[in-house]
């Protein structure tokens, strides 16, 4: 059984002209003078109506995610657009990937607030938590050094949020609250699906698979995805369960044209500026002290992890970081991946970078009639209950 | 000057040091760049004292104890130190992050400082003075931030293998965020209980100190009772590695007095 989520990073394509000579990164020191909220009320727009088209297309679900003060992603708040899309939806799966949690002071709030969209949703909610990049802990002054055990400690305090009978008191190290007792509970029983979109750090991993919560390898390239998902499986194993495909996610840029070399050649600007601009960031904004631990940098040196705006289009694409391809060739792409890492949650990362609306739009069709129903066939994989299709979802 | 290595069980940890010279204690706090190295001027003063210089918990080859969390934590572990070398009042001389500690452990405990000497100290935040933040720069640029003098800063260069050098500079620099993320490089109750010290203290700083500007020392000058500020000329954030015998004229009468 395969899943489809459309994802949507919301970009904002409108760097300066010499940022690539000027600008360290679009994180964190990218002045937000460049930011326009003109033109960002129609990205905003535009940006749902694809979310929203996705759904329409066939898709299982839509997923958006947390960024803050950078120009790769302007979502600092999730639950806003995904409140925006439970009004908007009626049947798609709506995906949070997810709330950084760490980097709230009040994790109680990402406990009500994902309650209360699950409540709006009907049920629709997958609640991704992450750390949030390194990035953010110097944009929101988080100590990184506290980032996982704050991570453990407000998802184990929202879990309890949303199944155990208010009020009760949580002492944990970092979060104390004498009254849990959240209002709304969510509808989805006992809490709704959690989900752990990750860059693989050995111990997510671990942990992920403990719990049993799907693993999303997020924006890796294909030998670093298989690394993390044995892991994974080698982590499932050892808590004395096989992880199924519907527990192991891939989220990547795709993009779809008519043949190959179109493809290729249509994408290559915008995936550039997802990997080059919108990822561009030293080392020490990737990797603040204490984000990972010793093992897992120890890991990551020995991988050859290098920093993703040190690729070029040639290693992206061949790397497996981005697929770019005719319906067919995409189509056998993701069959080999399904089959060869046991991947069941394909998370299409659609409208990359500074990517035009018309090859936005083309791209999707072209993934949900092409691609989609061919490898829901070739898997024997139910397809998503019929919708309003193409009523205004045309091309524009 | 002939110096050691070796390791202490203080309580539940392992402490590196390096130690040489005869003579009266004396306590060296090296800065967060610095770790397990002994410099030409730790020579000039082990002529004259016995000096002791510790890795920091979580820096150089002493682990990080799990309940390391704050500055005052540092200063208790040294309080310790202290108590199991017999030592109950002792020189302190203490350079950047470990000037910062040396400080805590004055106005913490002002009867265990026989003298304390700040070089460069963290620890004071002044209003309208930036920081160099070391933690969003990369660390080749943060050691060039140190110095006056343009290739100064290569004596600082880490000799180890690389991936040894990036494993090591970032569990000293989570050691550090630990305690000094934010907020950042200083302490807030800091100033107001530097009136508790009780000792002479010496604060010297570089006059073109980029990395924390001198308007730091004549916060730490001002805050604490009976206190000198010297400034060094034409030297940066580390007189010790910079200016070495004007420093090392300034402090052995200090110390020695």
């Amino acid at each position: 059984m395969l899943q489809f989520f459309y994802f949507h990073l919301m970009p904002w394509p409108h760097l300066p002209p010499d940022f690539d000579r000027t600008e360290a990164s679009a994180w964190v020191t990218l002045s937000n003078r460049f930011y326009d909220p003109q033109r960002g009320h129609e990205l905003y727009n535009e940006y749902l109506d694809e979310l929203e088209h996705a759904e329409e297309l066939g898709f299982d679900g839509l997923a958006v995610n947390e960024h803050h003060q950078n120009a790769y992603g302007t979502m600092p708040s999730p639950n806003l657009m995904a409140a925006a899309l439970a009004r908007r939806t009626r049947r798609a799966k709506i995906a949070i990937l997810g709330n950084a949690i760490p980097l709230h002071d009040h994790p109680l709030r990402v406990a009500e607030e994902v309650a209360m969209l699950d409540v709006l949703s009907g049920g629709r909610i997958i609640s991704g938590f992450v750390r949030g990049i390194g990035c953010e802990y110097l944009s929101l002054g988080v100590n990184p050094a506290h980032s996982r055990e704050r991570f453990y400690e407000a998802h184990d305090l929202i879990v309890r949020a949303w199944t155990e009978p208010g009020p009760f008191p949580f002492e944990g190290k970092h979060y104390r609250f004498r009254y849990v007792n959240v209002w709304p509970r969510p509808l989805q029983q006992p809490h709704p699906p959690i989900w752990i979109p990750s860059q693989g750090s050995t111990e997510t991993i671990r942990w992920g698979a403990q719990h049993r919560y799907p693993f999303v390898s997020v924006f890796n390239s294909y030998a670093l995805t298989k690394r993390w998902i044995e892991e994974y499986k080698d982590a499932a194993r050892a808590c004395g369960y096989e992880a199924p495909p519907a527990q192991i996610g891939f989220a990547l840029p795709i993009y779809v044209a008519e043949s190959d070399s179109q493809a290729v050649q249509e994408a290559e600007p915008h995936f550039l500026w997802l990997f080059r601009r919108g990822l561009k960031m030293p080392p020490s904004y990737l990797l603040p002290p204490g984000y990972i631990t010793e093992e897992s940098l120890r890991k990551f040196l020995a991988a050859g992890v290098r920093l993703p705006s040190d690729l070029s289009y040639a290693e992206l694409l061949d790397r497996g970081y981005v697929l770019a391809g005719s319906p067919t060739t995409v189509t056998n792409h993701l069959l080999s991946i399904h089959k060869e890492l046991g991947v069941g949650i394909f998370i299409y990362s659609g409208r990359t970078g500074d990517m035009p609306k018309d090859k936005a739009w083309k791209s999707m069709e072209l993934f949900a009639y092409e691609v989609m129903p061919q490898l829901r066939r070739l898997t024997g994989s139910a397809v998503a209950p019929p919708t309003s299709a193409r009523s205004r979802g045309s091309c524009p | 000057m002939p110096w050691r290595s070796e390791t202490l069980r203080v309580g539940d940890m392992d402490v590196h040091l390096l130690r040489g010279g005869r003579g009266e204690p004396l306590l060296v706090l090296h800065p967060e760049f610095a770790s397990s190295r002994w410099f030409p001027y730790h020579d000039d003063l082990a002529q004259h004292f016995h000096v002791y210089a510790p890795d920091h918990p979580g820096f150089g080859q002493t682990p990080c104890p799990h309940w390391l969390e704050s500055i005052e934590d540092f200063a208790i572990f040294y309080a310790d130190l202290m108590d199991h070398l017999g030592w109950s009042c002792v020189n302190v001389l203490g350079l950047s992050f470990g000037g910062w500690i040396a400080a805590e452990l004055a106005a913490l405990f002002p009867e265990r400082v026989r003298g304390l000497v700040l070089v460069g100290a963290g620890g004071l935040r002044v209003e309208g003075e930036q920081r160099f933040d070391l933690f969003a720069r990369p660390f080749e640029e943060t050691l060039q931030h140190l110095f006056f003098a343009p290739d100064r800063w290569l004596q600082l260069l880490p000799t180890e293998p690389a991936r040894d050098v990036i494993l090591r500079t970032y569990r000293e620099a989570t050691t550090l965020a630990r305690v000094s993320w934010n907020p950042y490089f200083y302490d807030p109750k800091l100033e107001r209980r530097l009136r508790r010290v009780r000792c002479p203290t010496l604060v010297v700083w570089g006059k073109e100190d980029r990395f924390l500007s001198p308007a730091h020392g004549v916060a730490y000058a001002n805050a604490i009772p009976h206190s000198k500020l010297e400034l060094v000329a034409d030297c940066g954030h580390l007189p010790p590695l910079e200016c070495r015998e004007t420093f090392i004229a300034l402090v052995l009468p200090f110390l020695q007095g």
